[in-house]
């Protein structure tokens, strides 16, 4: 795993697709809050973060994810993950994302259920 | 505007209320302290409004509305406590119940609008902010509980995950990032010893920043957790460490030996700055070590467990090859008495007798000691099988034989082993014996009357000389002559005191018995050389073959 985390953002419609390699630190947080953010402001409805590159997250990029959450939700739209290892994924339940975002076992998952409905 | 929004007695009007609370609902979707600014930049027509909220760490800007050209605005110092203008802004205190939750600052209205907005606005807006802020407080202290929730959690999963854990690199990097991730650290390193010091696993993340060839000298206590908050100045149990500024390390340790060295560094702010490692996260860390420690000692007798099956699996293997090779039972010859033993070790070597029958009534009978043990010796052993059942026949001599034996051995053998090799043929009927003896011991032989005779070797082993030659010899059995072959674990077998039983012992269990019929002298020879051992580990195979000519 590399150190500082990367991010890569591809856009479908308007779902953004985010895939995560490295350490979601205060740094990595930052970095995905900005492009999410950037995205959101250029009319992305919908999140979808695909975790399968990141083996671990900290407090800081766990509070930053929440807050991205929080922006996607008073903006009526959609957060969700998928492809989380075992203990990130228990981690997201604990600390409170996964109440408000959704996990799924793979990106097709996430991106038809994001998906607008009819 | 101002006679408008305050009645006789001071106090907002009514209808002041109203248009108030109608903007509030106007921007109802939007988060409270954006909601906040858009109405007041809406209510009061400024260019620019700015809100600050009481967080833990300080005064922070939260939301802001309007024209920002500006530049950013700054809480003046000290913060007021009433309706101030200071810079073409007026800065109002939002408060609740006596306690100022949050700052407004509007920028670009009259500063005798002061005191009419505080009175409006800060009234208002203070119990929003203080909701607001409330809520903020609600939302870190459910993080913190969460967060402790999540510790223990962590604690518990690891137990689990590495009692199931035998793969050193993945248990490593379980305690790693787990350390890393639950103290906040930027940087973690996790150094795992062999019992003999050398380096057995070693993972970094976000960067190095032990000198891992000197960590094994670290002057770590055991048990404890070192805490240096001073790390880029101040060296860390002794040793100076690289690119960090604070740290955090554990030696792991089991049972008072140093299995290897758990540390992170660099506990990371909200802010981007580096913050003190804290007493809860030297305990969580000194938790993790030990987990770690009991792990990493279960992943090693695990280790040693299957190396040990594996042996065992390679000797039953060796045993199996053997079993397969010795004769089941002697050939009945008329004018010969045949007796043999073969008492393998528990480590199984390389021994091999045989007896053959060959043409015009002739017995062939050979004795082959295998240097090495296990599934290599037992390998060559069953090449020497194979090779002398395939040359015997084609064979002119004995010396013939043993030459072909030997290069066949030096194409085919898997290993570079040697073996010492005694081939013998008798013609029953005469009792003339030829034989060769390829570095094997010295064979016994038992005269009738009594006399005992050394049967010498005749040349070098096997496989242990390019262009060797062996010659061969003959002599004479009559009725009543005995010859013993063995290999070397009778004459080594060793007792308590580490004495080996030898060649003289070997010739009076012989000639002791020499009225026995010979499998009974067999017995009692082998019987001999264990009450000798008396039980202590042998460490060579024993073979005995004996031939008397009746």
């Amino acid at each position: 795993m590399s150190e500082a985390c990367k991010i890569a953002v591809e856009r479908r419609g308007d779902v953004a697709i985010f895939w995560t390699d490295g350490y979601i630190n205060n740094q990595g947080g930052e970095e995905i809050a900005r492009q999410a953010y950037s995205q959101l402001d250029s009319g992305a409805r919908a999140l979808v973060m695909n975790l399968e590159k990141t083996r671990i997250v900290n407090s800081i990029g766990i509070s930053i994810l929440i807050e991205v959450l929080e922006k996607v939700m008073d903006r009526k739209g959609a957060l969700a993950f998928c492809n989380l290892t075992p203990t990130i994924d228990k981690t997201f339940r604990i600390m409170g994302l996964a109440q408000y975002a959704a996990i799924y076992p793979t990106q097709e998952e996430a991106l038809r259920a994001v998906a607008p409905a009819g | 505007m101002t006679a408008s929004r305050l009645d006789s007695a001071g106090s907002l009007t009514a209808e002041t209320w109203k248009t108030l609370a109608d903007s509030l609902r106007r921007y109802a979707d939007r988060p409270v302290v954006e909601r906040l600014v858009e109405v007041a930049l809406s209510w009061t027509a400024a260019r620019r409004v700015v809100l600050f909220v009481k967080e833990r760490e300080g005064w922070v800007a939260a939301a802001a509305a309007g024209d920002a050209s500006g530049g950013p605005l700054s809480l003046p110092e000290p913060v007021p406590e009433r309706s101030l203008a200071s810079g073409g802004v007026i800065w109002l205190p939002l408060s609740s119940e006596g306690e100022i939750h949050g700052f407004l600052g509007i920028e670009g209205v009259a500063p005798g609008e002061a005191d009419d907005l505080g009175i409006s606005l800060g009234s208002l807006f203070g119990a929003q902010a203080g909701a607001y802020r409330f809520s903020r407080l609600v939302k870190e202290a459910e993080f913190e509980v969460k967060t402790r929730l999540l510790e223990l959690e962590s604690l518990y999963d690891l137990g689990l995950s590495l009692s199931g854990q035998l793969e050193i690199s993945s248990l490593a990097d379980e305690v790693l990032f787990r350390s890393i991730s639950l103290t906040d650290a930027g940087k973690g390193t996790l150094v795992l010893f062999h019992e003999d010091g050398r380096i057995l696993s070693e993972r970094n993340l976000g960067g190095e920043f032990l000198p891992v060839a000197q960590v094994r000298e670290w002057k770590l206590p055991e048990g404890e957790v070192v805490v240096n908050n001073a790390a880029a100045s101040v060296p860390t149990a002794g040793m100076k460490l690289l690119s960090c500024e604070k740290c955090l390390a554990v030696a792991i340790s089991v049972g008072g030996r140093r299995l290897g060295v758990l540390a992170v560094a660099d506990k990371e702010s909200r802010d981007g700055g580096v913050l003190d490692f804290t007493n809860a996260d030297a305990r969580l860390l000194s938790l993790f070590a030990n987990q770690a420690g009991a792990a990493i000692e279960t992943a090693r007798l695990h280790r040693e467990a299957i190396e040990k099956e594996r042996i065992e699996r390679e000797l039953e293997l060796a045993a199996a090859i053997q079993r397969e090779i010795l004769p089941r039972a002697l050939p009945v010859v008329p004018g010969l008495e045949l007796a043999a033993a073969n008492l393998p070790t528990r480590q199984v070597g390389g021994d091999y007798y045989d007896v053959l029958s060959l043409s015009q009534g002739r017995v062939g009978f050979l004795v082959a000691d295998v240097s090495g043990k296990g599934v290599p010796a037992a390998l060559l052993v069953s090449t020497v099988h194979a090779a002398v059942h395939l040359q015997v026949d084609e064979a002119s001599s004995i010396a013939d034989l043993v030459g072909r034996i030997d290069r066949h051995l030096r194409r085919y053998a898997a290993t570079r082993k040697f073996l010492t090799f005694f081939f013998g043929v008798l013609e029953p009927e005469s009792g003339k014996l030829r034989y060769v003896s390829a570095g094997h011991n010295p064979a016994i032989l038992l005269r009738r009357s009594g006399s005992i005779e050394r049967v010498e070797s005749t040349g070098v082993p096997l496989g242990l000389l390019p262009d060797a030659a062996w010659r061969e010899q003959s002599l004479q059995l009559d009725p009543g002559d005995l010859l013993a072959l063995y290999t070397d674990g009778v004459t080594e077998a060793v007792d308590e005191a580490d004495e080996e039983f030898g060649w003289s012992r070997l010739c009076e269990a012989v000639e002791e018995g020499r009225e026995r019929p010979v499998r009974e002298l067999c017995d009692a020879i082998m019987g001999k050389v264990a009450d000798f051992a008396a039980g202590m580990p042998q460490y060579d195979d024993q073979t005995l073959l004996l031939l008397r000519r009746t």
